[in-house]
């Protein structure tokens, strides 16, 4: 008997702290002394905002939209915070990023005033989404109805929470399903090309396809 | 009362609410402001009460007393504290003090959670009981007048926590700062769905073409909300697409610069049929949400803003908004996505043209901008947010808490 798929969901509170940059240089700075939590909001926290730009983090947005530096904010974007194996790991990619867009490029302009980086901390609140699924069936229902908090909490956060990249729903598709190919596909996705909304068609279409498959096999 | 957000706020905020609800059942949370009608904290104080205390939470708002010196003097310590130059003499601070000191021995200051709204009531903190003291700073307190703040750092010192609406209006003080953004209603006046024939009502009412493409602005007459800029800019987009302008606000009665500014907006609008300037009395809710249903394309033009609550109401109602990137607007307008940002009259001609012969694009960036309000700036959120910090300050120092 499968164990079933309790559904969470999270929700952050944002606390200030104090520390704010309005030039490359002071971004950067303030990157290598800020708390790791503060480095985790604005990076891992990005998709649970309700993402509607191309950035993948905060920093890359605010390189994009504040500085206009194109170059930067694409290398930014490539930071990955998901298989990263600790927040220093992800800060100290970001300070090798901006270290060598500081060496090889003009100083870019001073963010505008009312413009500048704030660096924030959260308080992260977890609780269950109401929805249990204890088959495949149900865990398609389920993915079309689930909040995106949701999404974001099993398919985004939990690869800091669990480390080494992996999400809860394909953990949960192998190890409580014995379905490794579905878990396959579902590793497949990638985090950052579709947001919590791309993230969820694809799931629904890769459940539902094995649903189909299951169900032809049953019919012979 | 909480049942009405169904299916109007995100479920996964109105099910925290009710989680955090039940772990405060029973428990106290005072709000103090001074002032129980106009202006957004009061109104958002009155649709927010209902739903805190629809969760079980005994909620109460007080009102602080005071006198004309003491809000004249709280008028200006509001202007001080945002950067304007004002003077204070050691009277005006002690009269603050006291007119405090009495309504702190009037009031009931017991409850289990307290926040305290803007400055006005800020030195009740010296009266403190047990529960916890938040200080909830509404206004943008980053560059205030030399010496201004310094005066109240006292009372800063005593509270367990401050809020702040953005986290640039944020000033580093000693105790945890939380950041919360405003919020709409969805349920109020100003933002419930209106019939069709309503809404052309209140156009043929107020002497405006019901079938025209209308540019609207609905602010204050204010110099920092530039409408001699939104002039300009509806002048260079007529020149290109037939569509009219309403520019639509309450007389600010505190405002000394209102007048002047209405008198320099008639003179450029002077002569032109397809501007229309209406002074709407105080509380126009419903006519302010028919004219932004009835808009084409909404702006808030600003070049100062506090939040710009305005701009998440048009939004609401799946309006493309282009807003000046100042203040809280840049949160609620992602640029490109669920509006647009500009910087100068020609960019604000530029976008209104781009939407009005888009109206493909124009619909797609109102359909994201009412869907990022609907995720981010309805009062459940903010509800859910006060709650949240009170919890938070129960259990400090833990950075993820189950509820």
């Amino acid at each position: 008997m499968p164990t079933a798929f309790g559904f969470m969901q999270c929700a952050t509170l944002l606390k200030a702290t104090g520390v704010s940059a309005r030039t490359l240089a002071e971004l950067r700075s303030c990157v290598e002394t800020v708390p790791g939590d503060s480095i985790f909001h604005h990076t891992a926290q990005y998709f649970l905002k309700g993402r509607v730009s191309d950035y993948t983090n905060d920093f890359a947005q605010w390189a994009g939209e504040s500085l206009e530096e194109r170059a930067l904010s694409e290398r930014l974007s490539s930071v990955d915070p998901y298989a990263a194996s600790a927040m220093e790991a992800v800060r100290a990619d970001l300070l090798r990023v901006l270290d060598e867009h500081l060496a090889g490029f003009p100083p870019p302009r001073e963010a505008l005033e009312g413009d500048a980086f704030h660096f924030n901390t959260p308080v992260t609140f977890v609780y269950p989404a109401g929805l249990r699924a204890a088959n495949l069936a149900e865990f398609l229902v389920a993915l079309e109805h689930l909040p995106p908090e949701s999404i974001y909490f099993h398919f985004y956060e939990a690869r800091v929470r669990l480390r080494g990249g992996m999400d809860d729903f394909s953990r949960w598709v192998e190890g409580s399903l014995e379905k490794g190919g579905l878990a396959g596909r579902i590793r497949s996705i990638d985090p950052f090309m579709h947001g919590v909304e791309g993230v969820r068609r694809l799931l629904v279409a890769a459940v539902r396809e094995e649903l189909d498959r299951d169900m032809g096999e049953a019919l012979g | 009362m909480i049942n009405a957000y169904a299916g109007i706020a995100p479920r996964s905020d109105l099910l925290l609410l009710q989680r955090l609800g039940q772990r405060l059942e029973g428990r106290s949370f005072l709000h103090i402001n001074s002032t129980s009608k106009g202006g957004g904290v009061a109104e958002i104080l009155h649709r927010m009460l209902p739903i805190l205390r629809s969760l079980g939470v005994r909620t109460r708002w007080e009102v602080l007393e005071g006198d004309d010196p003491f809000f004249d003097m709280t008028k200006k310590l509001h202007n001080a504290l945002q950067g304007s130059a004002e003077t204070f003499t050691e009277a005006m601070w002690e009269h603050h003090r006291e007119i405090n000191e009495r309504n702190a021995a009037a009031l009931d200051l017991e409850a289990d959670a307290v926040l305290i709204h803007d400055p006005q009531p800020m030195p009740l903190v010296e009266h403190r009981g047990g529960g916890k003291w938040i200080w909830r700073c509404h206004i943008d307190l980053a560059n205030p007048h030399p010496g201004v703040f310094e005066r109240l750092a006292g009372y800063a010192a005593r509270y367990d926590a401050a809020v702040f609406s953005v986290s640039k209006f944020a000033r580093h003080m000693p105790m945890p700062e939380f950041i919360i953004t405003p919020s709409i209603d969805p349920l109020s006046e100003k933002n419930i769905p209106l019939p069709d024939e309503e809404v052309r009502a209140v156009l043929e009412r107020l002497g405006i073409p019901p079938d025209r493409p209308m540019i609207l602005q609905v602010s204050r007459f204010d110099r920092f909300k530039d409408p001699i800029g939104v002039i300009g800019a509806f002048r260079m987009v007529r020149r290109y697409n037939d569509c009219c302008l309403v520019l639509a606000g309450s007389p600010a009665t505190d405002d000394p610069e209102g007048a002047a500014v209405l008198e320099e907006v008639q003179e450029a609008a002077a002569g032109d049929p397809d501007i229309h300037i209406r002074l709407l009395p105080p509380f126009s809710d419903r006519e302010i949400n028919a004219l932004q249903r009835a808009a084409a394309v909404v702006l808030q033009k600003s070049l100062k803003e506090g939040f710009g609550l305005t701009v998440a109401e048009a939004l609401w109602k799946g309006k493309p908004v282009i807003g000046g990137a100042v203040g809280g607007i840049p949160l609620q307008i992602v640029h490109g996505a669920t509006g647009y940002l500009v910087h100068s009259v020609e960019g604000t001609a530029f976008r209104i043209r781009q939407l009005l012969n888009d109206p493909e694009a124009a619909r797609r960036v109102g359909e994201a901008g009412r869907e990022f309000v609907r995720r981010h700036f309805l009062i459940t959120r903010q509800a859910r947010d006060y709650l949240a910090i009170w919890h938070s300050l129960e259990h400090p120092g833990e950075a993820i808490l189950e509820v």
